[in-house]
């Protein structure tokens, strides 16, 4: 529905930002993926709209240029972008173009501070992924889906990958602070579109999740296990109490009437 | 490869946009139907035949199980940030995935109990019908993929306010957004999938009592069920 009120270019603009630069810059460098800048200079117009349209395809068929690129990306695939067409593949295509001819595109990429993590930092950044400080944007907490070593009860969730390495496996704030800007797996993607994480929240969790992959704790061990053993003893205790509360129900008639006999 | 992947899309485009909507048409159309022409199907059917021995441990905690859980789905469907804004404390978070387990599992030996008298009750296989027993595969498969999804894809309470109620949301805007359930494990699209397929046939079984269910002994005045004849007279007699 938004595009109709967005100019063609704003909306190719809004869909790069948007799908694109949580991995990749024009001009800024390498983040997950490669910059971007004058890629047309690199690679042929038409290989490209193929690969931005299915990656994971391209790289299933074997073709070596693919396969160069995931293992410059360190394996990690690019996800199929929803809503990706030939057309919109071109259009984009034309923005990077258009861009690599400025001496500071607007995708150089995320201005993150260098300033050295605080202690604040780190605690704000904890707050922030446990839930207990709300992301401004109105997003769920990184621990809906997601667990480090360091949370302890119960864990964090499950549905996304355990945080813990996220840190040194991206290699630091540069990328994993892009990542966080403009969340792009398929699964945060539409959640975060809507909700984005604040700049301002971005170093806090940084922060957090460096001091995660430094410190080395040890896994919560057991605690799905725990999960799982609260949830039997509290239903063996609720039909302990149904049992009682219903002491009095009928149970039949003739068992008793044979111990009466008796 | 590629074609694989364009039937997997048409497939999410079938199984999340077109099955909802026909199972609420169904369900709809049928529903209405059945009232009008069969008013007194229904009915649940009793199944109780003077036992209630085994009947106890299958019904009472099956149908507080059931209903505690589908109360939350439609709670966390109606306010999602109101759950988010509960579960912003890891300890609430804990306590109302422990709860939502607790019913889970109750809801899974109550229902297993339910099947399991079923089957080796004589009296009652005798009056289960095929669409029961279709009914009871589906249940089961229901609740088991639920306390499955509950226990393997943690924190479902805080993942469904923000992934699954605004896809819920978008069906009823008649604006699907798949995008929210697409990349989703299967087990919790299997999840979703399933419990389309039972709202599609649940006006032809004994489902239906849930609609009438006597709803307004909720606010009527008690009343006092009293035998209309004179005890002492008949032991004379």
């Amino acid at each position: 529905m938004a595009t109709v009120t967005l100019t063609a270019q704003q909306d190719t603009d809004e869909f790069f930002k948007q799908n694109c630069t949580s991995c990749h810059t024009i001009g800024g460098g390498r983040l997950t993926g490669p910059d971007l800048k004058n890629v047309e200079k690199r690679r042929d117009r038409a290989w490209l709209i193929r690969f931005i349209q299915d990656p994971q395809a391209m790289i299933a068929s074997g073709d070596p240029e693919a396969q160069k690129l995931l293992r410059e990306a360190r394996g990690v695939v690019m996800p199929k972008v929803v809503g990706i067409t030939k057309k919109r593949a071109a259009k984009i295509l034309d923005l990077i173009a258009a861009e690599s001819k400025l001496e500071k595109s607007r995708f150089a990429g995320l201005s993150l501070s260098d300033r050295p993590f605080t202690e604040e930092d780190r605690t704000i950044g904890r707050e922030l992924f446990l839930g207990t400080r709300r992301l401004k944007g109105g997003g769920p907490p990184c621990l809906s889906c997601h667990t480090v070593n360091g949370v302890g009860g119960l864990g964090g969730g499950e549905l996304g990958p355990d945080l813990t390495d996220a840190y040194a496996r991206l290699e630091g704030r540069k990328v994993l602070g892009a990542w966080l800007a403009s969340p792009s797996t398929e699964t945060m993607a539409p959640v975060f579109k809507k909700h984005p994480i604040d700049p301002d929240e971005i170093l806090p969790l940084l922060a957090f999740l460096e001091t995660e992959s430094k410190e080395g704790t040890p896994a919560t061990t057991g605690s799905n296990i725990n999960f799982v053993l609260l949830g039997v003893v509290g239903a063996t205790a609720l039909l302990f109490l149904f049992d009682y509360f219903w002491r009095r129900r009928f149970t039949g008639v003739r068992a008793r009437l044979v111990r009466g006999q008796r | 490869m590629s074609e694989q992947i364009i039937s997997l899309e048409d497939l999410h485009v079938l199984l999340f946009v077109v099955l909802p909507y026909l199972a609420f048409v169904i369900f709809l159309l049928v529903t209405i139907q059945r009232y009008r022409r069969q008013t007194f199907t229904y009915s649940s059917l009793s199944s109780q035949f003077l036992e209630n021995k085994h009947h106890f441990w299958g019904m009472v905690p099956f149908h507080y199980g059931i209903l505690t859980v589908l109360f939350g789905h439609f709670v966390a469907f109606l306010i999602p940030g109101t759950i988010l804004a509960w579960n912003s404390s890891p300890i609430r978070l804990y306590i109302l995935e422990v709860t939502a387990l607790i019913f889970g599992i109750l809801t899974l030996i109550g229902f297993v109990n339910t099947m399991l008298r079923r089957y080796f009750d004589d009296r009652v296989r005798r009056v289960t019908t095929a669409a029961d027993w279709i009914l009871y595969g589906i249940l089961l498969f229901q609740i088991a993929t639920g306390v499955w999804v509950a226990i393997g894809h943690r924190w479902g309470s805080s993942w469904f306010a923000s992934n699954a109620a605004p896809y819920l949301w978008s069906l009823l805007k008649m604006d699907p957004q798949i995008a929210y359930v697409q990349p989703l494990p299967w087990a919790i699209k299997l999840h979703i999938v399933s419990a389309f397929t039972l709202i599609a046939f649940f006006p032809f079984t004994r489902l239906v009592h849930i609609l009438v269910v006597p709803n307004p002994y909720l606010w009527r005045k008690t009343q006092v069920v009293r035998w209309n004849w004179d005890r002492s007279k008949r032991r004379v007699s």
